[in-house]
């Protein structure tokens, strides 16, 4: 039966692909037909098509963006927006809107983004280890406090770009999938596919991290390169996935805990988990967000801290030995 | 061997080694010990290359440790912690393969039984023994020549420590070199080959 566990997430992730392809707005006659015919259908292949996949990447971005900053900082409370790398790529993303250099949802605003995601990250590590070791509770302390200082001037600089940009900034913000063109689609798959690539590269790493600094290192881990790689591959991932749609909140610390609880600890395997989940949980919101009220749209930010909070809670309280919290 | 020359080591400002020299000879067991802060774990630490001296040189088997690089090191000598923190749910039997072979070393520290429980399940003394477990997979696997114990035996109960010093004491035999941090008050140090003692 546990062999077949991943599976599960396999199937549940294709059903509700194909669920999203087919539900929304608009009716897409004869929908089997047309998905296997490209460009049969405009509404399927212009617009659903593009979105889901999307949804598919960005949700895997976020779920192995988590896992990664969790790995990194050997805290069950780590994930994007607590280490500022979330606030880093939305000010990456609007500094280069504000100066006239990339447009809102463009490739050039995810290479903003991730340049964003990573110096803030690193501005939070380096503060957290001003004062000698590095302590889960300096770095989640200074990641709250650059994440707010961080987005407070997202919030100062969106008043000072034009009305319209001030409006895409407004919407993207909340996190929408409005804003994804083929291009950007692109783009997030290439920092997805290279953030992806590293955090499988230095998984093994993470998994004698998790002993502590000190074993790791007896072990033969270099701690401090394994952990700088994590959190490239997390600024990539998650700059990119941020710069395209906009923060989406709680993805990123609930996706890999799930994966995690379901799954086990070793970090290859949940590399792989955590996008699938993030993925599930992803393509679920995003769906309930574009039909619930229908033709109007919900911030999908909403849905999914609906949907992943009670997951989460109800993990945490069943007894759970994966993650011993002292 | 290991040759400790004029070991000086700070902690916050504070010196918790001083000008301190010994040698320690291959193939067999040498306890450090001494009351609580007298340095027997910093030395320990320093000798595993986790704690940089302030002056002075550490040499194991004719090799600075500080001269190379972690993954280097770890063929050099293995270690394990007094405390070894497991927060992660990896069985026994995970743990112990991050190092080397499992199979072997759980039967000689009676952890077979344990192999497949998750290492946040267990008892202080069976993960105490999970640490050593490890550090002697580890030197199975790098063929270290030194392993360094942190105060394995302080949660085992009487059976499980003649075993783990029985199984030291055949290790040295075969020409390891083991240094053992032992706490004073724990028993007299008859199975160790030479004592260090460190004081306040």
């Amino acid at each position: 039966m546990k062999k077949l566990l991943p599976w599960f997430t396999i199937a549940a992730v294709v059903l509700s692909t194909l669920s999203a392809l087919m539900v929304g707005a608009a009716q897409v006659d004869n929908f089997w037909s047309a998905l296997f015919n490209p460009s049969s259908n405009e509404i399927l292949w212009q617009i659903r098509i593009p979105r889901v996949s999307a949804t598919l990447i960005v949700g895997a971005a976020l779920g192995i963006a988590g896992l990664m900053a969790q790995g990194a900082c050997n805290n069950a409370l780590a994930e994007p927006a607590i280490l500022g790398t979330s606030a880093g790529a939305s000010l990456g993303a609007v500094i280069g809107i504000l100066f006239g250099v990339v447009q809102v949802g463009s490739l050039g605003a995810i290479l903003f983004g991730v340049i964003g995601a990573l110096l803030a990250t690193a501005l939070v590590f380096r503060l957290a280890a001003l004062r000698g070791n590095l302590s889960s509770f300096s770095l989640i302390i200074i990641g709250i406090a650059v994440s707010a200082t961080l987005t407070a001037l997202v919030g100062l600089l969106s008043v000072m770009v034009t009305r319209a940009d001030a409006r895409s900034i407004s919407f993207w913000s909340f996190g929408s999938f409005a804003l994804v063109t083929k291009e950007n689609l692109i783009g997030i798959a290439i920092t997805t596919a290279i953030g992806s690539a590293l955090a499988w590269k230095i998984a093994p790493a993470l998994d004698r991290i998790s002993l502590g600094d000190a074993t790791a290192f007896h072990l033969g881990v270099d701690v401090k390169r394994s952990r700088y790689l994590a959190l490239v591959a997390l600024s990539i991932l998650a700059g990119g996935a941020v710069s395209t749609i906009g923060t989406i909140a709680f993805l990123g610390l609930a996706a890999p805990h799930i994966a995690r609880f379901i799954y086990g600890p070793t970090h290859r395997f949940l590399v792989l988990q955590s996008a699938l989940i993030g993925s599930l949980i992803l393509i679920i919101a995003d769906t309930l967000a574009r039909t619930i009220t229908s033709p109007n749209e919900l911030p999908i930010g909403l849905i999914t801290s609906l949907l992943g909070a009670p997951v989460l809670i109800a993990l945490v309280t069943v007894k759970n030995s994966v993650w011993k919290v002292q | 061997m290991i040759k400790v020359n004029q070991l000086t080591i700070e902690r916050a400002g504070r010196a918790i080694i001083s000008d301190f020299s010994t040698e320690i000879p291959s193939a067999s067991i040498t306890a450090i010990i001494g009351p609580n802060g007298s340095g027997k774990s910093t030395l320990l630490a320093a000798i595993a290359g986790d704690l940089a001296p302030i002056s002075g040189e550490i040499k194991i088997d004719g090799v600075n440790p500080y001269s190379l690089a972690a993954n280097e090191l770890a063929h050099l000598r293995a270690m394990s912690l007094q405390n070894q923190p497991f927060l992660m749910g990896f069985t026994v039997r995970q743990v112990i393969e991050f190092a080397g072979p499992a199979d072997q070393v759980m039967t000689d520290l009676e952890l077979s039984h344990l192999a497949e429980r998750q290492v946040t399940n267990l008892s202080g003394g069976e993960a105490q023994r999970v640490a050593i477990a490890q550090a002697l997979a580890q030197m199975k696997t790098n063929q270290c020549s030194t392993l360094l114990l942190d105060e394995p035996l302080s949660a085992q109960d009487t059976e499980s420590r003649n075993r783990i010093i029985e199984l030291l004491k055949k290790l040295a035999k075969a020409g390891a070199t083991i240094v053992v941090v032992v706490h004073s008050s724990e028993e007299k140090i008859s199975w160790a080959d030479k004592v260090l003692k460190q004081s306040l």
